[in-house]
């Protein structure tokens, strides 16, 4: 890659990280937001919880959280494929999603729309999570390492489904079932992210049959 | 093995456990002193004086603590609840499952000893740190380390006044197995079955529940480790020094997994435990995922530190995680819902 364009790849992923940090900032004021309600109606209503006004407050958090999320997913570039198709195509292909995405949340209901772009995150993060533990496929990664790239396809895949998990099927049998697949995903994802060299030296060492060379 | 043993066993937590916090308060408040007289006047002799001091605060705890562990076990050999043969058979039925907990298996972090295991946790992680790092090698590095211990200091003092286990151990789990004890000795077989059907369900989602046994621990070690990422955070905003970023960070990866694994796990336990309750979007679960997120902003933005004014920011973020940390805490003692101490 030519100097000037790794520059402009890196001002590209700085704005994104920036926009992630601030959607990630907004749903933590949303929380302070539900703190402040639940006590404050608690505190005046006690009891509340057991009345139809708790079942709103439920889907008032929902409402404000999901565009959030679909936003976050956007940011963090979970819907949309940006580690395999070059960074041109990706605003074509994301504008197109979220469209589509745009358009069942008019037609249906928020929830719905979100489940779509949910559905599409994990058929995209599923490939790029096969394509970097298989080593192929060219993918434009952040940081350098098998271990690293690994871990993050993992805590994305995980997270995408964990996400899935709760808007679409909270009320499903699988419900744990996919939460504990999820967790798993992040919590190895998360390890060899973060400690890719002890991963590095662990896996030496299980191939060498426990023989320190 | 009887009731007056548990109270034998409950006395000697409280005749050798008080001395020793009270021992543990002394050297935190003589640490405190000594980490602020350092910073004030940088006498590398009083530096020392606070490391020794900060060694035999640790060593302290951990006695403590083990004091703690030997009061559980005494719980588990002496307290048996028995369970009249029909209302084991309905209790297994409804359940499905074939035996009835008699005993209990306390976790130990419950209560008031949750805070002294906080500090335990900060204890043995400064320790770690100023064993990998030769703080006095130079005077901010030493100022930071007198930061971290003045942190362990009112850690120790706060414990003492407001969350001290060895004064009255245990209070709820007390009495609930003098509740026990009472309604068995009443020979009232109506009372005897709503105490021991309440326990039993106390037991089997809270005492002796395998999540108590990971959840809670894993996020007090992620507190404990959070801590340092704050000190570090904090000297980050006066100091452009690499050392102050790689500390924070890297106690932010420990608390993060651990904090992220440990929130996870609670999840399952939760549908469970609370089904029918009102628990979703509680102020506790919110200041969970408000705390969660921002340690991930955090460690988005730390990725590009040497952009302009990143260091700063990624500074001021950190600190702002913390204090969302110790209101996430507090929620527990301050705020209404199914997390709350009130309930």
């Amino acid at each position: 890659m030519r100097p000037e364009m790794r520059m402009k790849h890196k001002t590209y992923d700085f704005y994104l990280m920036i926009l992630t940090a601030a959607v990630l900032a907004i749903i933590g004021l949303v929380c302070l937001y539900g703190i402040g309600y639940y006590t404050y109606t608690n505190g005046t209503m006690p009891g509340w919880t057991k009345t139809a006004l708790y079942g709103q407050y439920i889907d008032s958090m929902n409402q404000l959280i999901y565009p959030f999320v679909v936003l976050l997913l956007v940011a963090l570039g979970l819907c949309i494929p940006k580690r395999i198709v070059p960074r041109q195509s990706l605003l074509v292909s994301g504008i197109g999603i979220l469209t589509i995405t745009l358009l069942i949340a008019l037609m249906t209901e928020i929830g719905t729309s979100l489940a779509f772009l949910l559905a599409i995150s994990i058929v995209v993060q599923a490939a790029v999570m096969v394509l970097t533990i298989l080593g192929r496929g060219g993918l434009t990664y952040e940081r350098e390492g098998y271990f690293v790239q690994t871990g993050s396809s993992m805590l994305h895949l995980g997270t995408v489904i964990f996400v899935f998990d709760f808007v679409s099927m909270r009320t499903s049998e699988l419900h744990l079932g996919v939460f504990w697949v999820a967790t798993a995903l992040i919590t190895v994802g998360t390890v060899l992210s973060f400690y890719p060299e002890e991963a590095g030296c662990i896996a030496r060492l299980l191939r060498s049959g426990g023989r320190s060379s | 093995m009887s009731y007056q043993e548990y109270l034998a066993a409950r006395d000697t937590v409280t005749t050798i456990g008080q001395p020793v916090i009270s021992v543990i308060f002394i050297f935190s408040l003589a640490l405190g002193i000594i980490a602020i007289y350092h910073m004030l006047s940088n006498d590398s002799r009083a530096f020392r004086l606070a490391s020794q001091l900060r060694e035999i605060d640790t060593a302290l705890l951990v006695i403590g603590f083990i004091i703690i562990a030997w009061f559980h076990l005494r719980i588990y050999q002496t307290i048996e609840l028995v369970y009249p043969p029909e209302l084991a058979n309905y209790m297994a039925s409804t359940m499905g499952t074939s035996t009835t907990p008699s005993r209990f298996v306390v976790p130990l972090w419950i209560e008031t000893e949750k805070l002294y295991f906080w500090t335990l946790c900060l204890s043995i992680f400064l320790a770690v740190t100023n064993y990998r790092y030769d703080f006095i090698r130079t005077k901010i590095t030493a100022l930071f380390s007198s930061a971290m211990n003045i942190m362990l200091a009112a850690f120790g003092i706060l414990t003492y006044y407001t969350s001290n286990p060895f004064r009255e151990p245990l209070p709820g789990l007390h009495l609930e197995i003098t509740g026990w004890y009472q309604a068995a000795s009443v020979g009232d077989p109506n009372v005897l079955y709503a105490t021991l059907y309440q326990l039993y369900f106390r037991i089997i989602y809270f005492y002796n529940s395998e999540y108590m046994w990971t959840h809670p621990p894993m996020l007090f070690i992620a507190y404990a480790s959070l801590v340092v990422t704050f000190v570090g955070c904090v000297f980050m905003l006066f100091r452009r020094e690499k050392i102050f970023d790689h500390i924070s960070y890297s106690h932010a990866k420990v608390g993060y997994l651990l904090l992220t694994v440990g929130m996870l796990i609670g999840y399952p336990w939760a549908v469970v435990a609370w089904e029918g309750k009102d628990w979703w979007w509680d102020p506790k679960i919110n200041g969970s995922i408000m705390m969660w997120v921002l340690y991930s902003a955090y460690l988005h933005t730390r990725i590009y530190l040497k952009r302009h004014n990143m260091w700063r920011a990624t500074a001021i973020l950190g600190i702002t995680c913390f204090l969302s940390l110790v209101f996430t805490y507090l929620l527990t003692y301050i705020a209404p819902g199914i997390h709350a101490i009130t309930q």
